[in-house]
This record gives structure tokens, sequence and C-alpha cells, in this order.
């Protein structure tokens, strides 16, 4: 089969996201599932078919998202009640949209922040209990309780360990 | 305008400690969050509100439990209940914010306490959190609720909050997500603005017509 010429093809969006908590390993077909799930199940059928949604990329904590022009709104508002992807509890930033996927990725070159090393020890005390640092991003930590008993993240900031 | 969530649980309640919140918050563009349980403070330019919620408790045990928060300076919320409750609730002093509309009886919030609720200065909290994570029938019924009180706000013109409920960081979303959630309930963005202001209009003293001196 023959490409279609430009100007009979859809004109399409890409839209990236960033998504937390950071190092989340995220199958991007797993993530492909709960954007149609959350698009369906918010819009219905008709209008997912419209959006025609596809997870296109991923880089890191990065994906692009492909959407029918026009429908980003719909789209984005969709993403936004996204709260967990294969039982992995997770939020999506929207960061930009653009008409290429290359401008995205340029994008992705530009935000990201070349990797901080950080001072921080890799035990660490909060609240008398003992974590270990599983993130560490400028001021924001992400500990995890040391142990095997609670293996739940804690979302913390520098500051709050300094205190003790 | 202040942009404000009305209401988030930052650790031990939530995951996330306030000074967490307070950054996520100021990078999804608010400028003051309402934490439950929390002394007042500021964090990385984010106005931290201290947030009082009184749940379950006999309608006669409320003012002495405000009382004692008086000092604090807090933003106080109720628990809604039945109608009786909701109506006993906002004729109390020092009462901001009824929360929980949602899932109250059908017949919690009426006219009458709608027309109370305007003339006592008290707000009513939509939280988005049903929107966000409910899934079929929840969200349809918040959905319907929320539109019911939009009707009786537009009559009676009583002050709103929005607010997340936010347990983490994961669950607070961004100011130009509410808003595009908050259209699937016909507001506009004049009445989404005046509801992230809304904890300001209930902490600020009211501007009254006349001043008797």
């Amino acid at each position: 089969m023959s490409t279609r010429p430009p100007t009979l093809r859809e004109k399409r969006r890409y839209i990236l996201i960033h998504i937390e908590p950071a190092g989340a390993l995220i199958e991007q077909k797993d993530l492909y599932y709960a954007v149609s799930d959350a698009i369906t199940s918010l819009w219905g059928d008709v209008m997912a078919a419209v959006i025609m949604a596809a997870v296109v990329a991923s880089q890191d904590e990065y994906v692009i998202v492909r959407c029918r022009r026009g429908t980003e709104r719909e789209l984005s508002i969709a993403l936004s009640t996204i709260i967990s992807c294969r039982d992995t509890r997770i939020a999506l930033r929207i960061v930009a949209a653009s008409g290429t996927i290359e401008t995205l990725r340029d994008r992705i070159r530009r935000v990201k922040v070349p990797g901080l090393e950080c001072p921080l020890p890799l035990e660490c005390s909060f609240e008398k209990k003992t974590y270990l640092i599983h993130q560490c991003n400028g001021q924001k930590v992400d500990v995890i309780e040391k142990g095997f008993k609670n293996t739940n993240r804690l979302f913390l900031t520098r500051e709050d360990l300094e205190e003790l | 305008m202040k942009i404000t969530d009305a209401c988030v649980y930052p650790y031990p309640l939530g995951d996330s400690s306030v000074r967490r919140m307070a950054l996520e918050a100021k990078e999804l563009g608010f400028d003051s969050i309402v934490a439950a349980d929390t002394p007042s403070g500021e964090f990385s330019g984010i106005d931290v509100l201290s947030g009082i919620l009184i749940q379950q408790t006999a309608v006669r045990d409320i003012p002495s439990r405000i009382k004692r928060e008086r000092n604090h300076q807090a933003v106080v919320s109720v628990q809604a209940g039945n109608n009786g409750f909701n109506r006993a609730v906002i004729s109390l002093k020092g009462i901001h914010i009824i929360r929980g509309i949602q899932s109250a009886d059908k017949t919690a919030f009426d006219h009458v306490a709608a027309k109370m609720a305007a003339d006592n200065h008290i707000a009513i909290d939509l939280d988005m959190s049903p929107l966000i994570s409910g899934r079929g029938i929840t969200r349809q019924r918040a959905m319907q609720r929320y539109r019911d009180i939009l009707v009786l706000e537009r009559r009676f013109e009583f002050p709103l909050t929005i607010s997340s409920h936010a347990h983490s960081i994961l669950e607070m979303r961004a100011v130009r997500e509410i808003v595009g959630i908050c259209s699937f309930i016909d507001m506009e963005i004049t009445d989404i603005e005046k509801a992230f202001s809304g904890v300001d209009t209930v902490t600020s003293s009211p501007a009254y017509a006349v001043k008797v001196i």
C-alpha cells in the first residue's frame, strides 16, 4: 500500500508528558492501556475514536502521546484522571504539545537536568524512622522505609531530612 | 486573586511532607494550600494554611471544638451530614467550609441551606477527587451533585472552594487540569476563579454594605 500524500493525511498533535514519581518503571504498552481506559471512561467510545490516542515514544521518565489535532484539550483532561498504571501509582504531568515528535525530543533534552549528584547519605532518618533514599532531584527526595515490612514511598524535601 | 487548593493531607495523614506538597503546588500553579492538621507557614513561596476538619461530631460538640481552635487562625471545615445537621452547622460561627456534600444525602443541601450559607458567608467545597479518581457511577453521582450545587450557587451566590483532597503529591493536579475537569460540571472560567479564591473569601471578614460605628 502506498503512503498517502501529506495533504490527505490526518493532522496530528504530540503531547510531551512527564511521569511521576521519578524512577517508576512503566512499560509503554501498559501506559497505552491506561490512557485508552481513561479516555473511554471519561469521554466514551465515540470520542475515544475521534481522539485516536497512542503512546508513540518514551524516553526515561518522559513519554510522547499522539492525538488528532483539535482534541488536545480532551486528551489532557483524560490524562489528568490517570492515577495508576498496572498497580503502580503514577501522575502524568503535561509538559508541552507540538506538531512534531522531534520538537518534543529537543524539549526533553532542554528540560532534562544533567544528573545531579545526591550529596545526601543513602540512609536517612525522618520522624524517628530509618529510610533509604530512592530518588533525589534538587530539593525533592523520595525515600522508602528500611526493612521489608513497609515499602511505601514517602515524598520529602531536603529540609525535612536536615531538620533532624 | 489567590489560587488555593482548599484541602490536602500531608504526612502523617498522607505520604508527602507539607514542604514537598508546597513545592509541588508551586510547580502546579497554586499560590496557597490548606493542609489538614498542620501548622500554618510559608514553604517554597507558598502559603500553607492550617486546616481543621471536624467529622463525625454531634452539632452540640462543634462550638467547643471551634473555640479550642480559634487561636490557631485555622480554616475550619465540617463534614456534611443530613439536611438538619447542615443547617445547624451553617448557623454556627467560626466555620468556614462544609465538605463532602457529594457523599451526603441527596437532600442534604437544599435552597434553605444555600440561602443560609450565603448569609453566613460559609463556603461549600467541591472535592475534585471523585472526578479524578472515580470511575463510572461514583464520578457520575459527584457530577450530578456538583451541577445541582452550582444551580443553587448561581441563585444565592454563596462562596465555593475547590480542593484536590490529595493524600500524596501524585494526587495533586495542575490548575489548568482542574479548570478542564470543572468544565464538565458547567463551570465558567469566572466561577472557577471565584472558587479558587474561595478560601480567601471566607477567611477574610465580609465587606458590609453599611458600617455601624
